[in-house]
């Protein structure tokens, strides 16, 4: 199982039998049977035949579509399950309620102990960098999360602890050429942010195909409310996730060199930045192989990959406002 | 009136109550190898028609339904010996360590007599991986016991509250394992966040 990402300008994406096909300047680039693929991902102009959507709204796989640079534009949804049980207990805990506190704890604390997780593995291998101050900084952030109760002043501990992470991280790109001084998007105007960015709607597609599946609306979030302008289960659950796949991917492409300075341009006037096509499939590539990687679910104690956590986690969210779970566990990575 | 409850739900809830919630009450049914595979089978055995073998009266796939339990669903076959009915539900695989089959006969039977007016007092399930009949006798042990489910599958349809998950053999086989988690109760009330 796998997402398909068509990335090249003016292909056209349609279906034979029971295989989805990808033509481009008149050559096959692509024939995977549709039994193989979990999603598709459309980056830039491309083309996709009326049979082809059918087939993978029927199969319930989800469409993305991105501009070519990977900013998310949108989505087509298959349609959402019948358990109507689930999206109940989702509204019913929406606002101020203890549930909505305990996830929005949940979803900040995974967060920030997934951030200081990766400084301080960072650390273990590179001793003399100087990360400390801002992994204390992380850890009172954290210990703070338990005793706090209003959602405002979890959202204003998720920001702080964000700053600080954002601030740490110049310190973990160990490759000449590449600058980070603050996290820019809408558009991204250097490498690191293009990048990250870009990793940032591929996990969008991912965790929001597993809300999906397990029944909720992921437009009703806990964590991005209004005061985000873009309420959002799906960005909620990505929290955990952002650092362990996304950073982490950024981050080893960097330092070990996978994409380079060069492989970037950017535009007259607005520096918008974007990857070349080549550094693009390779970035692509790095995420799915991300995805597919093994690890022992600290919860479940069994191996599961990425791809598998997204809804485990989705599930284990549902169960934790069904009153199935006493508690939402977020995926904590150490 | 209430909706009248599929007859295939007395077996789904025999087997564990949290899967006929899941299928039945929130729409949950994942086709797996199993279930794909019923289905061709179903789909042999639903061709609506009748014959005569010997002197046996057999009539494939109709409707049954009971005013009086509230019942509807469709009978993979019903055969008729010397003036007596016997339904006949068909199973793929075998005989399994679960009498889930049984309250499907039983419910069947209970359609068929308020339809018929006629007593049965028996039924067969046909395991189609050992081509073997097994005979359901239609005890008042066991029509009781169909009973009892079938009011506690309406007010769980009528209620929508959920059975708990509750793990254990039969989740093995079960095609709703990945969606149920069935473990996540106890893993999840266990574990210990790392620091
Ligand atoms: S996995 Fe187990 S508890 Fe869950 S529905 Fe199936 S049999 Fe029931």
């Amino acid at each position: 199982m796998g997402t398909v990402y068509v990335s090249q300008d003016d292909s056209f994406i349609g279906k034979t039998d029971e295989r989805l096909t990808v033509k481009a300047e008149k050559k096959q680039i692509l024939d995977v049977p549709l039994i193989k693929i979990d999603g598709l991902v459309i980056l830039g102009r491309a083309t996709i035949s009326p049979a082809a959507v059918i087939e993978l709204l029927e199969r319930k796989i989800p469409m993305s579509f991105m501009t070519g640079t990977g900013r998310f534009l949108g989505r087509l949804e298959p349609e959402l399950t019948k358990n109507i049980f689930v999206r109940r207990s989702q509204w019913d805990a929406a606002g101020e309620t203890p549930k909505a506190i305990h996830m929005v704890q949940a979803f900040v604390r995974g967060k920030l102990k997934n951030y200081r997780a990766s400084l301080m593995r960072h650390l273990r291998d590179y001793p003399d960098n100087d990360l400390q101050k801002w992994i204390d900084d992380l850890e009172r952030a954290i210990d703070s999360l338990a005793t706090i109760k209003a959602i405002a002043s979890l959202r204003g501990v998720e920001g702080h602890g964000s700053a600080v992470y954002w601030q740490a991280f110049p310190k973990l790109i160990r490759a000449d050429g590449f600058s980070f001084t603050t996290r820019n998007r809408r558009p991204p105007i250097d490498p690191v942010n293009a990048m990250l960015s870009f990793g940032y709607s591929l996990l969008r597609h991912d965790v929001q195909g597993a809300l999906n599946i397990v029944g909720f609306d992921p437009y009703l979030g806990y964590l991005h409310t209004e005061r985000y302008g873009r309420p959002s289960l799906a960005l909620d659950l990505m929290e955990e996730f952002r650092p362990l796949i996304v950073d982490a991917i950024v981050l080893s492409a960097i330092n070990r060199k996978a994409i380079a300075p060069k492989d970037f341009t950017s535009e007259p006037l607005s520096k918008a930045i974007s990857l070349s096509n080549e550094a693009r499939k390779v970035f692509l590539t790095l995420y799915e192989q991300k995805k597919q990687s093994k690890f022992k679910h600290p919860v479940m104690g069994r191996q599961c990959t990425y791809q598998e956590a997204f809804e485990l986690q989705a599930r284990l969210l549902a169960k934790y406002l069904m009153d199935e779970t006493d508690k939402y566990p977020p995926l904590v990575m150490k | 009136m209430n909706e009248p409850i599929p007859i295939a739900a007395l077996n789904q809830y025999a087997y564990c109550p949290h899967r006929c919630w899941r299928m039945f009450c929130a729409g949950e049914f994942v086709e797996n190898h199993y279930t794909i595979e019923g289905t061709d089978l179903h789909q042999r055995v639903h061709t609506v028609g009748e014959n005569q073998r010997e002197e046996t009266w057999q009539i494939r796939a109709i409707w049954l339904k009971s005013e009086q339990y509230g019942l509807i669903g469709k009978s993979d076959l019903i055969e008729e010996v010397d003036d007596n009915l016997y339904p006949i539900e068909y199973k793929r695989g075998h005989k399994g360590e679960w009498d889930n089959d049984a309250m499907q006969v039983v419910a069947q039977a209970l359609c068929l007599e308020e339809m018929t007016g006629k007593s049965i007092t028996k039924g067969y399930v046909y395991y189609a991986q050992t081509h073997q009949r097994q005979e359901i006798e239609i005890t008042s042990e066991l029509r009781n016991k169909a009973i009892a489910a079938i009011t506690e599958i309406s007010q769980m349809m009528e209620t929508g509250k959920m059975p708990p998950a509750i793990y254990g053999n039969r989740c093995k086989g079960c095609s709703l394992f990945t969606q149920c988690v069935p473990m996540a109760k106890e893993k999840v009330s266990k574990y210990k966040e790392g620091a």
